[in-house]
């Protein structure tokens, strides 16, 4: 059976900058992949470059097998991949419902009021369900956070990818995210979880990629990381 | 299949009852106007400027678009329905149509400038505007009438021009309600919101947004030819004058972008305020219009429903 995502010899440049070196990982349903590394090493721009936001200077992604390498983002989407963004892109003058409604708007087989009941669902799970209906530029950054994630889930897509979901967020809320990250994997989604904080990753990973420089330096489970010298170099020397 | 929503939300009986109540009496009203012998030719350009407005809104408020040079499809709707009239002979009735397609061929044209944003789009598409006109000037003068303009002849007919007028505009409104609370509108506000995002999201973007550049093309394009109906003369001077792209943009960002009442109230005032100035201060009319829109823009940055939506967020899920 072919991995739910899947990156081969992935390579990204910026002008003279390697941002991305030849990376390849592969994540199966159901598994948490960590993806650590400090400021800069490549982690958000690996991310940009599967949901095609980037087009990968070599290498290709894979969605169950399926090569997508290069296609729009709007049709990787529909391949059954989400994601959170590190610094939250909300739809700012829209209501909390419509920002949930937009990954589902070309649903034709749902009619508008199921899609409302489904949002309202989410929102009630991520506990802004009394904010409904405003602004998502009304919201705190933790809230917003937490409205990426609800907005990620709601076409329910069987890969989702979160770009450090615990950067500036209070510690009570990390807990409570944390709780629906579990949720996630254990609902059977492949989650690309990407941290530069060891603690969280550590926590909810069942294996953990370390990039440096846009290279992998490391890979394995959580113990074997924890006491790598390369990874502590990297995160001592940086 | 209802013709209306399952209304299980007591906010969407508000909001509808509002739009039949504010749509009804508007209709009631200008259906009522040659009737009751006012003022024809005022309350047809009222109509006109609200569709502009209106139409300009679905591509600044909705979209995030700034065309500076939207005159060009109201002036080639006017050309097409003078041309057509006058030397193909066409019935006005069957040359205005003839109007909206000609704004949506120039939409198409226009569309590849759809992928710029913000300043840049803007004046890409006011020197587009410039090069229609050049275009349409340097046609034979046996087409288009050269500098004198056209002269439709015995076909002007002032009170079924507004009532042609009045149609175009429920058309335009009636579409942009519907856009406003489809999924096409909700897909066009996230785009301008984010447009990587909605991207991202799933929204497929370009094709979106020319959805929307095809409806803001094509209203602008029948009031050309209606006006051009209405006056009997079209010349390329009036009909490509940077002034309607103004006071277009000013009656919509007076009343209030993004909503479907902001660009009706803000017509309502401006061309009310205009008509009122013009009539005490013939000479100074442009000055104090022009002094009235820095004080708008200084006072109320989000024009007149903007404003009180501001101070209330809670009546947005109300206001068409
Ligand atoms: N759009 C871009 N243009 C130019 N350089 C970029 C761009 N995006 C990322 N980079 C560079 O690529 C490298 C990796 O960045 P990034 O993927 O954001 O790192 P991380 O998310 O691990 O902190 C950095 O040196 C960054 O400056
Ligand atoms: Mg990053």
């Amino acid at each position: 059976m072919s991995a739910a995502i899947e990156t081969r010899g992935l390579t990204k440049r910026f002008g003279g900058l390697v941002a991305l070196d030849s990376v390849g990982l592969q994540a199966a349903s159901g598994e948490t992949l960590g993806i650590i590394g400090v400021n800069g090493a490549g982690k958000t721009t690996l991310m940009n470059c599967i949901c095609g936001l980037y087009r990968p200077d070599g290498g290709d992604v894979f969605i169950a097998g399926e090569r997508v390498t290069g296609q729009p983002p709007h049709v990787v989407a529909h391949k059954g991949i989400g994601r959170t963004f590190q610094v939250p892109r909300v739809f700012r003058k829209m209501s909390l419902i419509d920002n949930l409604l937009v990954p589902v708007l070309d649903r034709r087989a749902s009619s508008d009021a199921e899609l409302t009941e489904r949002a309202e669902e989410m929102l009630a799970r991520m506990q802004l369900i009394g904010l409904r209906h405003n602004y998502a530029e009304e919201l705190s950054g933790g809230q917003q956070k937490l409205l990426e994630m609800a907005r990620m889930l709601m076409p329910d897509p069987p890969i989702v990818m979160l770009d450090e979901p615990f950067a500036g967020v209070h510690p009570v809320l990390c807990k409570f995210m944390i709780e629906r990250i579990e949720e996630m994997s254990g609902a059977g989604k492949a989650v690309l979880l990407i941290s530069h904080d060891l603690t969280s990753i550590y926590r909810l990973s069942s294996r953990v990629v370390a990039l440096n420089q846009g290279k992998i330096i490391a890979e394995g489970g959580v113990a074997d990381i924890r006491g790598n010298p390369a990874v502590i170099e990297a995160y001592l020397g940086a | 299949m209802p013709i209306l929503p399952r209304l299980r939300d007591p906010a969407d009986r508000i909001y509808y009852t509002l739009v039949v109540a504010i749509g009804g009496a508007l209709m009631i009203y200008f259906a009522l106007v040659p009737v009751l012998g006012l003022n024809v030719a005022f309350h047809f350009y009222l109509m006109l400027w609200i569709t502009m407005a209106s139409a300009f809104n679905v591509s600044s408020g909705f979209s995030g678009y700034l065309p500076f040079g939207y005159v060009a499809f109201y002036g080639v709707g006017a050309f097409t329905t003078a041309i057509l009239v006058k030397k193909a002979a066409f019935p006005v009735f069957l040359a205005l149509p003839f109007s909206g397609v000609a704004g949506l061929v120039l939409a198409l044209l226009f569309a590849p400038t759809l992928r710029l944003s913000g300043i840049y789009f803007g004046i890409v598409s006011l020197a587009l505007a410039g090069i229609c006109r050049l275009v349409i000037t340097n046609m034979p003068e046996e087409i288009t009438g050269g500098s004198f303009g056209l002269q439709l002849g015995s076909r002007a007919h002032p009170v079924q021009a507004f009532y042609v007028m009045m149609a175009v505009m429920v058309a335009a409104l009636a579409v942009i309600l519907w856009l406003s609370r489809s999924r096409l509108g909700k897909a066009l506000r996230a785009t301008r919101d984010d447009a990587e995002a909605a991207e991202m999201m799933g929204i497929n973007v370009p094709r979106v947004r020319l959805y929307g550049w095809l409806v803001a093309a094509f209203f602008p394009a029948l009031c050309g030819g209606v006006e051009a109906w209405y006056t009997n003369v079209v010349d390329t001077e009036t009909a490509f004058n940077t002034l309607t792209t103004a006071k277009t943009v000013i009656y919509a960002v007076a009343g209030g972008l993004g909503t479907i009442t902001g660009p009706i109230i803000g017509s309502v005032v401006m061309v009310w305020l205009d008509e009122l100035i013009w009539r005490q201060f013939p000479l100074l009319n442009l000055l104090i219009l022009g002094l009235a829109t820095i004080a708008l823009v200084l006072f109320l940055p989000r024009g007149i429903v903007g404003t009180i939506l501001r101070r209330k967020p809670q009546w947005r899920r109300y206001v068409p």
